[in-house]
């Protein structure tokens, strides 16, 4: 029988005592919660009129002439506050009402999710606080000063260094000092079960909008979908509904960063190998010992040596195919597409968007592709700006 | 000397046990040896051994420098595993219970570290973020290697947990008084007291209190509430990283703070 919270040998509980009873009444929480028509009424009304939901699907017509293919966008950015993050901390918000909890914190690397966070607590009339590494600060700015101007509190973290994956080890070790009155508003499909089945559920409202939207449009179902990750929250939702759909080619794009030696790359699927890092196993960068490696790429939101269990299990099985796009390739995806639909994606997006671009061969000319825009890229201007500016 | 001749021993002096953490490889495995020689010279009965992780999120700030500084410096696990023999050659006998995150096992193969380290001279481990839920494989290693694998118990710990964990430990059980984890101002001792009085209910296995433990006082205090013994592990780190460049000057101070808590432990147990 399958074990819960596991995907393969992927996933798992790996973590101290301290936090194990929390998240078993988590998983109770969401069990008993989230199937009521209470709660779906809630979120989707939340989903509808503050988020903005359902996004559309935006057939690319130049894009599509570029790369030769047929390509929707699922126009993600769209969502309020620029980026997916939104659809999963709505939802775990209202869960952490229902728990009876006041405060929430996470980390944040893009600052996408401590905003989208920050905006959900908010809503629900929680407390926020964002943990973020200091390297990260500095280069996502203006999500800085968003998520501090909706009156959460940032936390700089400055050990390791300074980004995600100590930003994320420091979350959990606050964690585990203030869990009974504080929920872990995890970002993506990591950590922990029952966080990457929570997070996948919240953001497979994508992917329901991509069937019906693209059978409303070309009466059937995409060949090929294509999401950027680290964690796999925006991909996930995307996959999730086609998972079964063997004929739906699933591909998977992570931060090649400057090359794939050791210690330039987010690329865990094409260097790392399972480990346990953060409360799971996942396909994580780490070195002959077992010693977790830090991940580098100029896409804050992808920077994070581990892919999520799920994803490292679909990835590693083959069901999803694993692809990933080196940062020159994506600063020129930004360029493309902004000059090609007049749309500036999130760094993390043009990684999809670079991979079509570099390997249009792998794609025919009547393929029908959704590639899902994951978030904008006004949170990158500074950093696109300078990285044309310089080279 | 095996974990239960040591737990039966102190009790029969009337004295709680002392185990001291100290992570190997900071500043360098030659201090790491010395400073564990000082250590069991003047009052620790236990030791637990660290083998250094890249991302301890069980540790505080002081062990995280710890671990970021031993691996900056080129420590290995089998390093590590080499250090446990030098302490046996050395003369070293008090039990040692090895620390580390599941993944230096989990690479290494759970079964090899087992072995590995039995073979050294170790007689249990804790893995931090291996719950009994996770603890199959680790269970089953330990069995084969004859290696206790200790699991913790926290004030979050419910009753039915208490008792499932109580059925897989052996060795002891690591009580964790984390202070105001309920949002109350509990001091050390009653949040000890409540847990240690709750844990007796499921079993009489040692009970080592640890988290927060810095001072003679707070040692005397969680024995006097009921545990055998108390864990302290970074108020040694504070000591010697004042000096890295010299750590070896900080061990008469060192050598004067376990004598201290040792005594805390000593006088709890008679305070009983
Ligand atoms: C726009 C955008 N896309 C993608 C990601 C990557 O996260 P995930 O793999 O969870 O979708 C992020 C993360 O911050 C993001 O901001």
């Amino acid at each position: 029988m399958k074990k819960k919270g596991k995907f393969g040998d992927f996933g798992g509980q790996y973590v101290n005592e301290v936090l194990m009873p929390i998240l078993i009444e988590l998983e109770a929480a969401f069990e008993k919660h989230y199937p009521t028509a209470e709660f779906q009424a809630k979120l989707n009304g939340l989903l509808r009129d503050y988020a903005g939901r359902p996004t559309s699907l935006y057939y690319a017509r130049n894009f599509s002439e570029l790369v030769g293919s047929k390509v929707y966008l699922k126009r993600e950015d769209l969502v309020c506050g620029g980026s997916h993050k939104l659809n999963n901390t709505l939802g775990q918000a209202l869960l952490t009402k229902e728990m009876g909890k006041t405060r929430l914190i996470t980390e944040t690397a893009a600052g996408q999710h401590g905003l989208a966070t920050a905006m959900a607590g908010n809503v629900c009339q929680l407390e926020t606080e964002v943990f973020m590494g200091v390297k990260d600060i500095k280069r996502q700015a203006s999500n800085v000063k968003r998520i501090k101007l909706l009156g959460a509190k940032v936390t700089p973290v400055d050990i390791g260094m300074g980004v995600l994956k100590d930003a994320v080890s420091d979350t959990l070790r606050k964690w585990t000092t203030c869990s009974m009155t504080t929920h872990y508003l995890m970002g993506s499909t990591v950590g922990p079960h029952p966080f990457p089945e929570i997070v996948a559920t919240f953001q497979s409202v994508i992917g329901k909008e991509i069937k019906k939207q693209i059978l409303e449009k070309e009466g059937r179902l995409p060949d090929t979908i294509v999401a950027c990750g680290s964690g796999g929250s925006n991909a996930l939702g995307a996959f999730r509904p086609f998972i079964k759909e063997k004929d739906v080619r699933l591909i998977f794009v992570e931060g090649g960063g400057e090359s794939l030696e050791s210690d330039n790359n987010a690329a865990a699927f094409q260097i790392g190998k399972p480990g346990i890092l953060h409360g799971a196993l996942m396909q994580v960068l780490q070195d002959e010992n077992g010693q977790i490696k830090p991940s580098r790429t100029r896409a804050a939101g992808l920077n994070y040596p581990g892919r999520g269990p799920e994803i490292s299990f679909l990835g590693n099985s083959g069901r999803v195919k694993t692809g990933y796009a080196f940062d020159s390739q994506v600063f020129e995806a930004v360029k493309i597409m902004s000059k090609a639909e007049g749309l500036i994606p999130a760094l993390e997006t043009a990684h999809a968007i670079a991979y079509m671009v570099n390997h249009k061969e792998e794609f025919d000319k009547n393929e029908l592709v959704v590639l899902n825009f994951s978030g904008r890229g006004d949170k990158d201007l500074e950093t696109i700006m300078r990285y044309f500016h310089e080279s | 000397m095996n974990l239960e001749k040591t737990f039966e021993e102190l009790k029969n002096k009337r004295e709680g046990a002392h185990m001291p953490h100290v992570y190997l490889g900071d500043p360098h495995k030659e201090f790491s040896l010395k400073l564990i020689q000082t250590l069991v010279e003047n009052g620790a009965d236990i030791l637990e051994f660290g083998i250094p992780f890249s991302d301890p999120t069980a540790d505080g700030p002081t062990f995280q420098a710890v671990c970021e500084r031993a691996l900056e410096n080129g420590v290995t696990p089998s390093k590590c595993i080499q250090g446990i023999k030098n302490l046996r050659d050395r003369g070293v006998e008090n039990p040692i219970v090895v620390t580390t995150y599941y993944n230096i096992p989990y690479v290494m193969g759970v079964g090899t570290f087992m072995n590995r380290i039995r073979e050294v001279g170790a007689q249990a481990v804790i893995i931090p973020n291996v719950p009994v839920e996770e603890a199959d494989v680790l269970l089953a290693e330990g069995k084969r290697s004859s290696i206790h694998v200790i699991f913790q118990i926290a004030p979050t710990t419910t009753e039915d947990r208490l008792k499932k964990i109580t059925d897989f430990a052996s060795g002891f059980l690591y009580v964790i008084n984390v202070e105001g984890v309920t949002g109350a101002r509990e001091s050390l001792d009653d949040s000890t007291l409540k847990l240690v009085q709750r844990v007796r209910r499921h079993t009489d296995m040692p009970l080592m209190a640890g988290f927060g433990i810095s001072n003679k006082k707070q040692a005397s205090n969680v024995v006097a509430a009921g545990a055998d013994g108390a864990i302290a592990g970074s108020c040694y780190a504070k000591v010697y990283e004042k000096n890295l460049e010299n750590p070896e000057e900080t061990l008469p101070q060192i050598a004067q703070l376990v004598g201290q808590i040792k005594q805390g432990c000593i006088e709890g147990y008679r305070r009983r």
